[in-house]
């Protein structure tokens, strides 16, 4: 079995109050129409590359991100709006988990394999993501927007093979 | 590190509610679309699952049960299962009172499948929009290959919802009338409902999981990029040891997309000399988005076992210098299956028949 190491590990529970600032000023511009879920996964991500002193990710390594709720606002709303007449193309967008992969790679300037998956038993999805890995490691990803009580959570390793 | 065989293939979709009346069916012609309504004068073509009595779960839970028992009898059922979906129970949801909405989470939906079938194993769900079934097969390959499972068992299910067709429709994505994949005229994909599971092993059967690849670019997130389609197809390729000469027939992502579809053929025509035959699927099942890497997949084995093939009742664009074959090519040793969407997905599939 591989052994793995953390390269950088950041955590937003709950991200700081100007981190849509922060991100805007790490990518160089303000992500437009992608949600609050899309928006808190690219944050995390930018930050654990940096943390990890990466200007980009390289080609070869993965992507993966688990959530347990998704974009939950986007789809509560495309929903609503589905009640009412018919959902609007960028709130049906912004619901759908793949937009935000697509997101988090054009962030890092970075084409590659990026998938969503999840588990009850969250180590069995990272377990997972570490099974067939290049040499070029795993970019790490659990986000969850705030609900109820529970605050938003952007949570991000850089893992390697040692 | 073991090799991955495709072990079993169930599939419900428009044309039948197993994979013997599904190839029937294509053989007789197919079945049209039907138009479902999303809101007041607004309607769209989907192609849909047989109805049912019972309750949206419930169709899920008979559905789910009838296609998973259609890949043999799982006597422990503690194998892995990969449950692949784009639209997950948002058919359920949009019939709920909005207070009660999104109480769960979205693994809920994995859960009631495997609650259906009396599932032991561990349990994950899949979703990158169209690419969710392959992604899966991808991730369960990744298992068997380094010995944690010797079985997995991966769904791909698409049902029934309001919501994914008029998201589609608002995008502008849908076809008013029918999908036509590189067609003359063509004006955007046909939905479609679909359950496939496919039962993966590490024993020899007659298909094998020979490489895979999967993609993401963000450049154009509702569309097909160039240089995703000649990566996938190269890592693919690159898995299995394989190189463009190799491919036997590619088993085309194209719906009918008056963009994509051409982005593709050129992507293809620039990493295969010659192009080799080409086949679409969709026309016959719809575009069943995250169900589609399991259920096409089931659909063209069963095309290839069942001596049936889909054939094109439309005039294809010229422009694209592309066709797509009458009948199954003579030799067919690596099939290559690729898949793009929403969210800038593309992922390949090599299949190989390792029958003498």
């Amino acid at each position: 079995m591989t052994a793995w190491r953390t390269v950088a590990h950041f955590v937003a529970h709950p991200p700081p109050e100007e981190w849509r600032d922060d991100l805007a000023r790490r990518i160089g511009r303000r992500p437009r129409r992608v949600g609050v879920w899309t928006e808190l996964a690219m944050y995390g991500a930018r930050c654990c590359l940096d943390a990890a002193g990466e200007a980009s990710l390289p080609a070869g390594a993965r992507i993966r991100v688990s959530s347990q709720r998704g974009a939950w606002g986007a789809t509560h709303a495309g929903l609503a709006q589905l009640d009412a007449g018919l959902p609007m193309p960028f709130t049906f967008m912004q619901s759908q988990p793949a937009l935000m992969l697509a997101e988090v790679g054009r962030c890092l300037d970075w084409q590659g394999d990026a998938s969503f998956a999840l588990c009850r038993d969250p180590a069995r999805v990272l377990q997972l993501a570490k099974l067939g890995a290049p040499r070029e490691g795993l970019l790490f990803g659990i986000v969850e927007e705030e609900r109820n009580a529970e605050p938003a959570r952007s949570e991000w390793w850089r893992l390697v093979p040692a | 590190m073991s090799k991955v065989h495709l072990a079993g293939i169930g599939l419900a979709c428009a044309l039948g509610d197993d994979l013997r009346s599904s190839i029937e069916s294509l053989r007789r012609g197919g079945v049209p679309p039907t138009p479902v309504a999303v809101a007041d004068g607004i309607a769209w073509p989907v192609h849909l699952l047989a109805a049912r009595g019972g309750d949206w779960t419930q169709r899920l839970r008979d559905t789910v049960r009838e296609v998973a028992a259609q890949t043999g009898d799982w006597a422990e059922r503690t194998a892995p299962l990969f449950v692949a979906s784009s639209s997950l129970d948002i058919g359920f949801m949009e019939h709920e009172q909005q207070e009660k909405r999104l109480g769960g989470d979205l693994q809920d939906f994995a859960c009631i499948v495997a609650e259906s079938l009396d599932w032991k194993g561990p349990v994950f769900t899949v979703s990158t929009a169209c690419t969710s079934a392959l992604n899966a097969l991808l991730a369960a390959a990744d298992l068997i290959r380094a010995g944690e499972a010797d079985e997995a068992l991966v769904i791909g299910a698409e049902m029934g919802n309001r919501f994914t067709v008029a998201g589609f429709g608002a995008m502008q994505l849908l076809s008013p009338d029918g999908a036509r994949p590189f067609g003359q005229g063509r004006n955007g994909l046909v939905l479609g409902e679909a359950v496939a599971a496919l039962r993966l092993g590490s024993r020899p059967a007659r298909w094998q999981l020979a490489g895979g690849a999967n993609v993401v670019d963000g450049r154009n997130p509702s569309g097909t990029e160039a240089s995703a389609v000649h990566a996938m197809c190269r890592g693919a390729l690159a898995q299995g040891g394989l190189h463009p000469e190799d491919i036997d027939l590619i088993k085309v992502q194209a719906a009918g997309s008056p963009v994509n579809d051409a982005i593709e053929a050129e992507a293809l025509k620039q990493v295969f000399v010659p192009l080799p035959p080409l086949v679409s699927l969709k026309p016959s099942l719809g575009h069943t988005l995250g169900a589609s890497g399991a259920a096409e997949l089931a659909l063209l084995v069963g095309c290839i076992e069942g001596g049936a093939w889909p054939s094109a009742d439309y005039p294809l664009d010229a422009s694209l210098g592309i066709a797509l074959c009458e009948e199954a090519p003579r030799r067919l040793r690596n099939v290559l299956l690729n898949f793009a969407g929403f969210g800038g997905g593309h992922a390949s599939l090599v299949l190989k028949d390792t029958s003498p």
